[in-house]
């Protein structure tokens, strides 16, 4: 499917190359407007899912120039052979290193990202003077494939609840990682 | 004196007296801003004492007086030891009143009352403008978003709150590791490709949080990594690569003791590779390759062993049959029945077999290493018998001439003997030098091992020391700072170098004058010799000249006259002297008199007594007219 990239230019495909790889990093994928022209909406997606599954798998069979050249066999045009090559050499420790990550989350549910903001509860509708400090966080969570995201408020001592509870299961985790590096 | 004025205007203005700006000195002073600034002093100074005076000054004469007589007695109770009474305040002269102010002013309590003012203040200020904020922002109406002013947007736009999303960056260099060769192809795409940090995450909103968990993740990392390498890393006297790698081989070797003893447990598994693999990386190439074929769901247990035969069996008869359709249903029902439980009992049948082939075939394999076994123990036993009987067969072949024989092996068994001591001594030889050398060697490798052990322990130390230095700095910074904030909050109306230049100047004058009178006071004394030595030299002088001229006396009339006037000349030279002095301390005692004089004007006692004998006559016209008024009741 590969194959289907040698209608665009050389300049373009070393572009849309790099795109693809940001995607696979986690950033903005490649947008199919700019590329609309060239394939059809079945062959973009075709396109896209081959060279991600390409590159992907370069990386983690750590193949050598040679090997990725054998794969890139199929495509007619050697120079965007050649331009495919120079992006996997070019970034391939940041595909690695997203791999890892995908590797690391492998448990059922991930924390991806998380926010606070922190509120002063001056007075409400019973109490005319309150002065309470209320922290309102919220995590992503990714579990499985989708985005969940988990919102609580807490005031100071549901705060520190938490935050005891957190250092507990990281320092069981500081532990089992020793045990680990022991045995 | 302007100083001391700011000072004290200063202090007043702390207590709550209003003092215009436009007075800058004492002596514009009106007696109702002294009535004023005293009673709130004295407030201060001592509530109960001060609670019953009045602020200002009310207009009858006679209420003045009293006014200023309880003020008078309240400055006494406090401890005011000057002369003070009402026409202090009615009629203030310069003096008496900065004396007075001066001495409230040093009365008055000193931090207490700020301290306990300021930080309830702080925050109740503070909250209160915040509720005062949020009143105003409530009380203003909703507006729909096209009819907003540019004055309600800050207020009422959600347009400011953004939820901070991270997105994975990409920075030239952290990509880049310490003393590798960059790739040419990553140069190019960091120069051409990569869009600048601000322009990689989608929305721009969330580049801040980016670059900060970015920023806090490389952060936590090195100090984990830290952390790590002081406290186990250095004790393995490692360089931090060989550290690295081998933390890294452990690490991997026992992931892959994890997933051999996760495979092991199914012994018929598909791939029987993993056994006998001794790298992770083919261990897992086995995975790898036998997971597209789906070998692992496949695995040839019982079940699907079973289920596989039941299966091809069952349809091989059941699509035979289908070629002869046309027969009655119930013959073929019935048909059918027997076959099914025909295949069942053969089904169980097989089931049972298999069960017992099974059973069999473990019996075997448990028999065969029995024999396996056996096998091995005879072999050794044979070995061992064949040996023996070669011993015996070469003794029995000794055997005929005994005699001989056994000298020879006697002369053998000395030569070997001596040969065995001779090695010895050898042995001895050699060993000495090499045990010696081993001695060293040891005690060499010990005293490196201490040498080590005690750097080690230095680094220790001196990463301890780094960590609390630090911590001290950080702390002293932050010390400075608030110390800084301190500053710039104190009030700078009472500028603290201006007083302290002040004061050296002062010090610095007296000190001048000290050494003036110093000078004077010694003048004085010389002078003081200078008469005395001219006094004790007159007399001693008169006491020979009397002397001589008493001698000639007796025998010269003329003489004696001469005598005469001589006594007559020193009489009244003593007389003259004794005139001077007096003169002297008469002038003296003028001066003093004039100088009271002039300060009994500046107080302007005249005047003043004036005031009060007007006072009084304002009294008794008052006190006459109240008079008046009662009679006529």
């Amino acid at each position: 499917m590969v194959d289907s990239l040698s209608r665009l230019p050389a300049a373009d495909c070393l572009k849309l190359c790099h795109r693809v790889v940001d995607d696979i990093c986690g950033r903005e994928p490649p947008c199919r407007k700019d590329y609309g022209a060239t394939w059809s909406l079945e062959e973009w997606l075709d396109l896209l899912n081959s060279l991600t599954g390409f590159f992907r798998l370069a990386v983690g069979n750590n193949s050598s120039d040679e090997e990725v050249l054998a794969g890139l066999s199929g495509m007619s045009s050697s120079s965007h052979a050649e331009t495919v090559l120079s992006v996997l050499r070019g970034r391939r420790e940041e595909i690695c290193r997203a791999l890892q990550d995908r590797t690391n989350s492998i448990s059922s549910a991930t924390l991806q990202d998380f926010d606070w903001q922190l509120k002063l509860a001056l007075s409400s509708d019973k109490i005319s003077s309150l002065h309470t400090p209320l922290l309102s966080l919220s995590l992503d969570v990714r579990e499985n494939t989708g985005l969940r995201s988990v919102t609580m408020e807490m005031n100071r001592d549901e705060l520190n609840t938490l935050i005891t509870s957190l250092e507990a299961a990281n320092k069981v985790c500081v532990c089992v990682r020793n045990l680990l590096m022991l045995c | 004196m302007e100083e001391v004025d700011k000072i004290l205007i200063h202090a007043l203005k702390q207590v709550g007296t209003e003092v215009s700006e436009e007075v800058d000195s004492v002596k514009q002073f009106t007696s109702e801003l002294i009535v004023e600034a005293v009673v709130r002093c004295i407030r201060v100074i001592n509530p109960g004492l001060g609670g019953g005076l009045p602020t200002s000054l009310p207009p009858g004469m006679s209420a003045r007086f009293r006014v200023g007589m309880s003020l008078a007695q309240a400055c006494q109770d406090i401890g005011y030891k000057g002369e003070i009474g009402y026409q202090t305040f009615l009629y203030s002269n310069e003096p008496e009143i900065r004396s007075l102010l001066m001495f409230l002013v040093e009365k008055l309590p000193r931090e207490s009352a700020e301290t306990s003012d300021q930080p309830t203040g702080k925050s109740v200020v503070l909250q209160r403008s915040i509720a005062a904020a949020i009143k105003a922002q409530l009380s203003v109406p909703w507006l729909p978003p096209n009819c907003r002013l540019p004055l309600n947007c800050d207020t009422q736009s959600p347009g400011e709150l953004h939820r901070f999303h991270v997105q994975p960056l990409s920075l030239a260099q952290c990509t880049k590791g310490p003393g590798k060769k960059q790739l040419k192809e990553l140069k190019d795409y960091q120069r051409d490709i990569l869009p600048p940090v601000t322009a990689q995450p989608s929305h721009h909103a969330s580049v801040v949080a980016s670059i900060l968990e970015q920023h806090t993740a490389e952060l936590s990392a090195a100090q984990e990594w830290d952390n790590e390498w002081n406290s186990q890393g250095l004790l393995s006297r490692l360089t931090p690569q060989e550290y690295r790698s081998r933390k890294l081989a452990r690490l991997r070797k026992r992931i892959e003791e994890q997933l051999r003893s996760a495979a092991l447990p199914s012994p018929e598994s598909a791939f029987g590779g993993p056994c006998s693999t001794s790298d992770l990386s083919e261990l897992l190439q086995a995975f790898r390759g036998s997971t597209p074929s789906d070998h692992i769901l496949t695995k040839g247990t019982h079940f699907t062993h079973t289920q596989k035969f039941t299966f091809t069996q069952e349809v091989a008869p059941v699509t035979s049959p289908l070629p002869t359709g046309p027969q009655s249903e119930s013959e073929i029902q019935l048909r059918q029945q027997e076959e099914l439980t025909s295949l069942q009992q053969q089904f169980q049948q097989l089931c049972s077999d298999v069960d017992q082939l099974a059973a069999d075939l473990k019996h075997m394999s448990v028999t065969n290493t029995q024999v396996l076994d056996e096998l091995k123990q005879r072999e050794l036993g044979n070995s061992e018998k064949e040996e023996k009987m070669q011993v015996k067969k070469k003794t029995v072949d000794l055997l005929p001439d005994a005699d001989e024989n056994l000298l020879k092996l006697q002369a053998l068994v000395e030569a070997s003997a001596k040969r065995v001591v001779n090695l010895a001594a050898q042995w001895e030889k050699h060993r000495a030098p090499l045990i010696d050398e081993h001695r060293r060697l040891k005690e060499i490798c010990s005293n490196q091992d201490m040498e080590s052990s005690r750097k080690l322990t230095e680094i220790k130390s001196l990463h301890d020391k780094i960590r609390v230095s630090t911590e001290e700095a950080k702390k002293k910074e932050e010390i400075y700072k608030q110390l800084v904030t301190e500053l710039e909050n104190l009030p700078q109306d009472a500028s603290r170098s201006a007083y302290t230049q002040r004061i050296l100047e002062i010090v610095g004058n007296i000190k001048k004058q000290k050494e003036e009178i110093t000078k004077i006071l010694s003048d004085t004394k010389e002078l003081q010799k200078e008469i005395n030595n001219l006094t004790g030299k007159l007399d001693r002088t008169f006491a020979v000249t009397d002397e001589l001229v008493f001698k000639d006396a007796k025998k010269d009339e003329s003489v004696r006259k001469s005598y005469k006037y001589l006594a007559a000349l020193h009489e009244n030279c003593n007389q003259l002297i004794q005139t001077i002095e007096d003169t002297g301390t008469i002038l003296r005692e003028i001066r003093d008199l004039e100088e009271q004089i002039e300060t009994e004007n500046n107080n302007k006692t005249v005047a003043n007594l004036e005031r009060i004998l007007d006072d009084y006559k304002a009294i008794r016209q008052e006190n006459s007219a109240l008079a008046a008024k009662v009679r006529e009741g």
